[in-house]
C-alpha cells in the first residue's frame, strides 16, 4: 500500500467530492438493507395481524427506502466520478511538475519513444483507483459495521457471524488474492512484452527471414509465445472467477449461519420469531453489495504498478545543476576532451573531442549517421552530463551554470521539433510571448512559409505538416527568439535544396555577428563557414575550413566524392 | 455481434455445458429460497425444535454450495471459451501474417499489426467470458424464477410480466442516445489524453523555451474543463440506469403491496408464500440488470472483431513452389511479361527481360517508381499478378522453394538482426556447420573482424533488442558476412542511399566485387559507378520499365538517363 500513498494523497485533495461519495455510497447500501430488513420485518408481521395499518407502514417503507437507495445511488456515482477526474487533474499536473526538471535529459537516458505513451496509460489506468480500489471496501465496511450494530440490539450471535463474514470478504479474500496476483501479474505482463517483441521482429524481419528460411521456425515461436501469452490470461480469468465465487459463497454461508444461528435462539427462546426473517434479510442485502470486492485485486495491482512505474520515471535523480546566470554579450564554448556514453551501452558516443566554437563564428558539424554529431550537440545543450572533460561557456565551468538560462540565450532547431495541437500563432508564440503578428509573419516570410496563414491549425505533432514545413516552422520559431547562439541539427534535411539554400542565406543574414552550429546532412554549400568539423564513430576525424579540406584531399574530399556520385 | 455469437455457438459441447449449468444455477437458487422459507416459517410459525431443522438446513446448505458451484463452472466456460477463441484468434492472424507477404509487413504498418495482435484479440474477451455466459443465464434463470412465482401466486406473475418489458424497452431507447453520446466522449476522452501525451512529448521543446511552467496551467485547466464535459454525459447515463433501478423498485414494491393486501386483507396466502415470494422477485431482476452489464461490455468487444474480421478478410495469395531443383550455379533469369497489382493503388506494368548468369544489373528510377517492388518479384518474395518468372527455363511456380531461397541473399539498406550472438546473426541462412575459420574469413572479407576482435566476448557478444547497439554501417557488414558465408548464387542488393562512413563504403565496394565473381548481382543502384559499371540497366518510371541497356546504349539511346546523370552532375555542384 505504500506505493499507493503518493495517489491517495492526491485522491484526498479533493476531500469534499470524495467524502460525499462516500456519504452517498453508504446512505444507498444501507436504505438497500433497510429495504430488504423491514420488507422481511413487515411480512412477519403481517401474517400475525389483520391491521391495514401494517399494510400501509409497509408500502411505505419499500417506497420510501428503494427510492432512497436508488437516489443515493445515483448521487454517488456521480460524485466518485467528478472526485475521479479531479485526481486525475492532480496527478497529471503534479506528475509533469515533477518530471519537468528532468527534461529533456530524461528523454534521451530512456531513448525508448513509448516512455511517454506508457506515462499516459499509467496515469490514465490510476482512474480506477479511487472508484474500484480505494472506494469499495471503505463503503462497504461503513455499510457493514452499521448493519453489525444494528443486529447487535437483537442478537450478538448474529452480529458476530456477520462480522466474521465481513473480515472474510472485504479483507481477507482480496488479501488473499491480491497476493496471488503479485505473484503471478508480472509473469502475464512479461509474456505479453515478448509476444508484442517477437511479433514485430517477424514483422520487421519478415523478408530476411523468408530468404534465409527461417519464417517456419519464427512463426512457431511466435505461436509459441502467443499461447504462452493466451495461457497465463486464462490462468488469470480464472482466478477472478475463484476469487468472485468463494466471495459469493462466502456471503451466501453468511446468511446460512445468520438464519442458523437465529433459528438456534427463536427455538431457544432467546430471539422473537418476529425479527427472524428481517435479520436474515438484512444479511442477504448487505452482502450483495461485496461483488466489487472481486474485482478489487485486479485493479489493486494494476494501479499498484502504475504508482511505482510512475515513481520510478520522476525519483530519477535530477543531475546536480548550477545556478549562475551566464554573462551577457556574445560567449565562446569551448569543449575539452569531452566524453560522453549513454547508459548500459559500453561504446562512447562521444569520444574526446575538444572544439572550439568562437563568438560570431560559424561551425559545421558532418559525418555520416550514427557518428555522434547529434550527440555532440546535445552536450554543448548540456541536455546531458559529460562523462568525461570539460565544457566552459564564456569561461565559467558548465556546472555552474543555470541550464535554463543557457538555454535562454540559444535558437535551437533539432531533428525532432515538437509542434502542438493548436494553430500556428500558439506554435510561434511560444518562442517570444510578446511578438506580435506582424513579426511572426515577418519570421515565416523568411522560410517561405508566408502563405501559411497565422490562423492555420496544427494537428497532434504537426502531422498535417509536411517534413520539410514542420523544419521551416521550427526555423521560424528559433527566429522569433532572436537571440545569438544557433544550434541547428539537420535543419533543412527535408527542405528542397534552393529552399534549403535560401534560408541559410536569410539566416547567416540576419544573424551576421551571431554564433552557428550547424549539423548538416549534405556536404553541399559549406564553403561560407569558418569551421568545418568531420566527425566518424564519435571522434573528431578533421577539421578546418572548407578549402583547408578540400586541399587536403582527406576524409571530408573522399566524403564529397562520394555524395557526388550518389543519385538520391 | 451476430459473428461473435456464432462462434461462440460453434463451440456446441461448451454451449451445452453453459446451459446445463445455467439451469442447475437455477434451480439452485429456487432450492436455496425455498429452505430459507421452509425454515423461517418453522422457527417462527410453528415453534419447531432446533433439532427437526437440521435437515432443512442440511438441504439450504447443499443449495448454497450447488448455487455457487454452478457459477463458478459458469464463470470457468466463459473464461475457458475466450481464452480459446482468442487462442484461435491469434493463430488464424500469425497465419495470416505469414501468408500475406512484404506489403503488409511493410515497416509502418508493423505496430498496427502487432497491436491488432495483443490489444484487439484481447478487447474480444469481454464478449465470450462475460456477455455469453451472461446471456445464455439470462435464457434460463428469469424464466424458472417465473414459472416458479406463477405456480406460487399467479397475481405476482401477471405483475412481472407486465412491468419487466419496460427494462429492455427502456435500455434499448435510453442505450440508442447514450451510445451516440458515450461515443462521442470516448472520442473526446482520447484525444484528451492526447493532449496531455503531446504536451509531454513537447516537453523538451518548451523547456528549451523556457515555457514549461506555463503548462502546468494548461494541463490543470483542460484537465478540469475536460471533466465537466465528461460528467454532462455521466449524469445522462447514470439517470437512465436510476431509470431502471426504479422500475425494478417499482415493481417489487406493487408485488408486496399485492402479497399483503393478500396476506392480511383477503388471508388467501400463507405466510410461507409470501416470503417465498419476497425472495424470488429480487433476483428476478437482479439477473435483468446483470444481462445490461454485461452487454455493455460486449459493445467494446465487436469494433474490435469488427477490425480483426476486416484483416482477416483481406485477400491473401499466397506464394505457391514447385519441386524442381534449382542448379547451385547463377540462374538465367527471364521476364516474361511479369507484372504487379496491389489493390487499386500500385502497380508494376508487365516486364519483359533476360538477366544472364554472371551479369551485374542495375535498376534505377525515382522513388516510388517500383524499383523495390521489382526485387521482390525477383526474389520469390511477392506472387505476380500477370506474366511468369522463368529460372533457367523452369516458371517459378515450379521451383522448389528450398532450393531458390539456398541460392540468394538479399542485402538491403537495413538489414535485420534479430537478438543473439554475432555469430548466430552471420550463421542465419546458412543450413550447414560453419568452422571458426569460415566465420573469421567471412568477417574479414566483410570488414567486421577488426570491431569484433575489439569486444571482449568476440563473435559471442550478444547483439540486437537488449544487446550491444550496432551503427547502421556495422548493420550493413554484417549483412555482408552473411553473404560470405551463404555463398549465393544470386545476390539483391539495395544499395544505401547516404550516411554510411568511408570505410564502410569502401568494404561494400570491395565485397561486392569478391561476390560478383560466384554470383549474379541485381542493384537498385543509387551511386553512379555501380551503374555506369552494369551490363544492363532498368530505367524505371512510375511502374514501368522504360529503358532498358548498358550505359552507353543508355547514353545514346535514351535522353531522359543523359538527363537524370546531367542533374546530377549540376547538383552535385550547386
Amino acid at each position: 500500500m505504500n506505493e499507493l500513498k503518493h495517489i491517495l494523497k492526491l485522491t484526498l485533495v479533493e476531500k469534499k467530492d470524495v467524502s460525499i461519495a462516500i456519504f452517498f455510497g453508504f446512505l444507498a447500501g444501507i436504505a438497500s438493507v433497510a429495504l430488504m430488513g423491514s420488507s422481511g420485518y413487515l411480512i412477519s408481521k403481517a401474517a400475525l395481524t389483520s391491521h391495514m395499518t401494517t399494510l400501509v407502514v409497509m408500502a411505505a417503507c419499500l417506497k420510501l427506502f428503494g427510492f432512497a437507495s436508488a437516489l443515493s445511488r445515483y448521487g454517488e456515482r456521480l460524485y466518485s466520478h467528478r472526485a475521479t477526474f479531479t485526481m486525475l487533474s492532480h496527478l497529471r499536473v503534479s506528475f509533469f511538475e515533477r518530471l519537468s526538471p528532468l527534461a529533456p535529459g530524461i528523454f534521451g537516458r530512456y531513448r525508448s519513444g513509448d516512455l511517454l505513451s506508457r506515462i499516459v496509460g499509467d496515469v490514465e489506468s490510476l482512474q480506477n483507483f479511487l472508484l474500484r480500489v480505494f472506494y469499495p471496501p471503505v463503503v462497504l465496511g461503513i455499510v457493514f459495521l452499521s448493519t453489525i450494530f444494528f443486529s447487535s440490539f437483537f442478537s450478538m450471535g448474529i452480529a458476530a457471524v456477520m462480522f466474521v463474514g465481513m473480515l472474510l470478504t472485504v479483507v481477507a479474500v482480496p488479501a488473499l488474492f491480491s497476493i496471488r496476483k503479485r505473484r503471478t501479474g508480472g509473469q502475464v505482463r512479461a509474456s505479453r512484452g515478448s509476444l508484442a517483441i517477437e511479433a514485430t521482429e517477424f514483422l520487421y524481419g519478415f523478408r530476411d527471414l523468408k530468404i534465409h528460411q527461417q519464417l517456419v521456425a519464427k512463426e512457431r515461436q511466435l505461436r509459441n509465445d502467443a499461447d504462452y501469452y493466451n495461457e497465463g490470461q486464462r490462468k488469470e480469468g480464472l482466478e477472478e472467477n475463484l476469487a468472485q465465487s468463494i466471495n459469493s459463497l462466502v456471503a451466501l454461508l453468511v446468511s446460512f449461519f445468520v438464519l442458523a444461528v437465529g433459528a438456534y435462539f427463536v427455538a431457544a427462546g432467546e430471539l422473537n420469531g418476529l425479527y427472524l426473517a428481517m435479520l436474515v434479510m438484512i444479511s442477504i442485502a448487505a452482502f450483495e453489495n461485496v461483488a466489487p470486492m472481486a474485482a478489487f485485486p485486479a485493479y489493486f495491482e494494476e494501479s499498484r504498478k502504475a504508482a511505482v512505474r510512475l515513481e520510478e520515471i520522476v525519483a530519477e535523480p535530477a543531475a546536480p545543476r548550477g545556478t549562475d546566470k551566464l554573462p551577457t554579450g556574445q560567449l565562446d564554448l569551448r569543449l575539452t576532451e569531452a566524453s560522453f556514453s549513454y547508459p548500459r551501452e559500453k561504446s562512447s558516443a562521444v569520444d574526446k573531442v575538444s572544439i572550439h566554437l568562437k563568438p560570431g563564428t560559424k561551425t559545421a558539424i558532418v559525418g555520416p549517421s550514427g557518428s555522434g554529431k547529434s550527440t555532440l550537440i546535445q552536450l554543448l545543450l548540456n541536455v546531458f552530463p559529460l562523462s568525461h572533460g570539460q565544457y566552459t561557456i564564456g569561461g565559467k565551468p558548465i556546472e555552474t551554470v543555470e541550464q535554463e538560462s543557457l538555454w535562454e540565450e540559444m535558437n535551437v532547431v533539432l531533428q525532432e521539433n515538437h509542434f502542438f495541437y493548436g494553430t500556428i500563432r500558439s506554435n510561434l508564440v511560444i518562442a517570444n510571448p510578446a511578438a506580435t503578428d506582424e513579426q511572426m509573419e515577418l519570421a515565416l516570410a523568411k522560410v517561405q512559409l508566408e502563405l501559411f496563414p497565422l490562423t492555420m491549425a496544427v494537428e497532434e505533432k504537426g502531422q498535417n505538416l509536411s517534413g520539410g514545413q514542420k523544419q521551416r516552422l521550427a526555423i521560424a520559431r528559433a527566429i522569433l527568439k532572436g537571440k545569438s547562439l544557433w544550434f541547428l541539427d539537420e535543419p533543412v534535411s527535408s527542405v528542397d535544396s534552393v529552399t534549403g539554400r535560401a534560408i541559410y542565406d536569410e539566416l547567416f543574414r540576419l544573424g551576421q555577428d551571431d554564433t552557428f552550429i550547424i549539423i548538416s546532412h549534405d556536404l553541399v554549400g559549406l564553403e561560407k563557414m569558418d569551421q568545418i568539423v568531420v566527425m566518424e564513430n564519435g571522434r573528431i576525424v578533421e577539421s578546418g575550413s572548407y578549402q583547408e579540406l578540400m586541399d587536403k584531399k582527406s576524409y571530408f574530399h573522399q566524403l564529397k566524392e562520394i555524395e557526388n556520385s550518389v543519385f538520391a | 455481434m451476430n459473428d461473435l455469437k456464432q462462434l461462440a455457438f460453434q463451440r456446441k459441447n461448451k454451449m451445452t455445458f453453459l446451459l446445463a449449468a445455467s439451469l442447475v444455477k437455477g434451480i439452485a437458487t429456487i432450492g436455496q429460497a425455498l429452505f430459507f422459507v421452509f425454515i423461517a416459517d418453522r422457527v417462527f410459525l410453528q415453534n419447531a425444535t432446533f433439532e427437526s431443522l437440521l435437515p432443512l438446513f442440511g438441504g439450504l446448505f447443499a443449495a448454497i454450495l450447488l448455487r455457487v458451484g454452478a457459477g463458478y463452472a459458469i464463470g470457468r466456460a466463459g473464461v475457458n471459451l475466450a481464452a480459446d477463441v482468442k487462442s484461435e484468434f491469434r493463430n488464424t492472424l500469425i497465419k495470416s501474417f505469414t501468408e500475406n507477404p512484404l506489403l503488409s509487413a511493410a515497416k509502418g504498418q508493423s505496430g498496427q499489426k502487432v497491436s491488432l495482435l495483443l490489444d484487439a484479440v484481447d478487447e474480444v474477451d469481454g464478449f465470450f467470458s462475460k456477455y455469453i455466459p451472461q446471456m445464455i443465464q439470462t435464457y434460463i434463470i428469469p424464466v424458472l424464477l417465473l414459472v416458479v412465482i406463477f405456480t406460487q401466486n399467479w397475481t405476482s406473475g401477471i405483475i412481472i410480466l407486465i412491468t419487466a418489458p419496460f427494462i429492455p424497452i427502456f435500455m434499448a431507447m435510453v442505450g440508442k442516445g447514450t451510445k451516440k453520446k458515450a461515443d462521442e466522449k470516448m472520442e473526446q476522452l482520447s484525444q484528451f489524453s492526447g493532449t496531455f501525451l503531446d504536451i509531454l512529448q513537447g516537453l523538451s521543446t518548451l523547456k528549451l523555451f523556457g515555457q514549461a511552467e506555463k503548462q502546468q496551467q494548461t494541463i490543470r485547466k483542460s484537465s478540469l474543463s475536460f471533466r465537466d464535459s465528461t460528467m454532462e454525459v455521466l449524469k445522462s447515463a447514470f439517470l437512465s440506469s436510476l431509470m431502471l433501478e426504479y422500475i425494478s423498485m417499482l415493481s417489487i414494491g406493487i408485488i408486496a403491496l399485492e402479497i399483503g393486501l393478500r396476506l392480511v386483507v383477503f388471508d388467501s396466502i400463507s405466510f410461507f408464500t409470501a416470503f417465498f415470494i419476497l425472495i424470488l422477485v429480487p433476483d428476478f431482476f437482479n439477473s435483468l440488470k446483470d444481462f445490461g452489464s454485461a452487454f455493455h461490455t460486449a459493445r467494446g468487444s465487436v469494433s474490435a472483431a469488427a477490425q480483426l474480421s476486416a484483416e482477416l478478410e483481406k485477400n491473401h495469395s499466397p506464394l505457391t513452389w514447385g519441386s524442381e531443383t534449382v542448379a547451385p550455379e547463377p540462374p538465367h533469369l527471364s521476364l516474361e511479361g511479369l507484372a504487379f497489382q496491389y489493390g487499386e493503388g500500385f502497380s508494376l506494368a508487365p516486364l519483359n527481360g533476360e538477366i544472364f548468369p554472371y551479369s551485374q544489373v542495375a535498376i534505377i528510377g525515382k522513388s516510388g517508381s517500383g524499383k523495390t517492388t521489382l526485387m521482390h518479384l525477383l526474389a520469390g518474395l511477392l506472387p505476380q499478378t500477370e506474366g511468369r518468372l522463368v529460372i533457367n527455363g523452369v516458371p517459378r511456380e515450379n521451383v522448389s522453394e528450398k532450393s531458390w531461397f539456398d541460392q540468394l541473399s538479399y542485402i538491403s539498406q537495413s538489414p535485420y538482426l534479430f537478438s543473439g550472438t554475432i555469430r548466430e546473426n552471420m550463421e542465419m541462412g546458412t543450413n550447414r556447420k560453419v568452422s571458426d575459420e569460415e566465420v573469421l574469413s567471412a568477417a574479414q572479407k566483410a570488414g567486421l573482424a577488426e570491431m569484433v576482435s575489439a569486444l571482449e566476448q568476440g563473435f559471442d557478444t550478444l547483439i540486437g533488442e537488449g544487446g550491444r547497439g550496432l551503427s547502421g554501417g556495422e548493420k550493413q557488414r554484417i549483412a555482408l558476412a552473411r553473404a560470405f558465408l551463404k555463398k549465393p548464387s544470386l545476390i539483391l542488393f539495395d544499395e544505401p542511399t547516404t550516411g554510411l562512413d568511408l570505410r564502410t563504403e569502401q568494404i561494400l565496394q570491395e565485397s561486392l566485387d569478391e561476390l560478383k565473381k560466384t554470383s549474379t548481382v541485381i542493384t537498385v543502384a543509387h551511386r553512379l559507378h555501380t551503374i555506369k559499371g552494369s551490363d544492363q540497366i532498368f530505367f524505371l518510371d512510375n511502374g514501368k520499365i522504360n529503358a532498358a541497356g548498358s550505359h552507353e546504349e543508355l547514353l545514346r539511346n535514351y535522353s531522359p538517363y543523359e538527363d537524370m546523370l546531367a542533374a546530377q552532375q549540376g547538383g552535385g555542384a550547386k
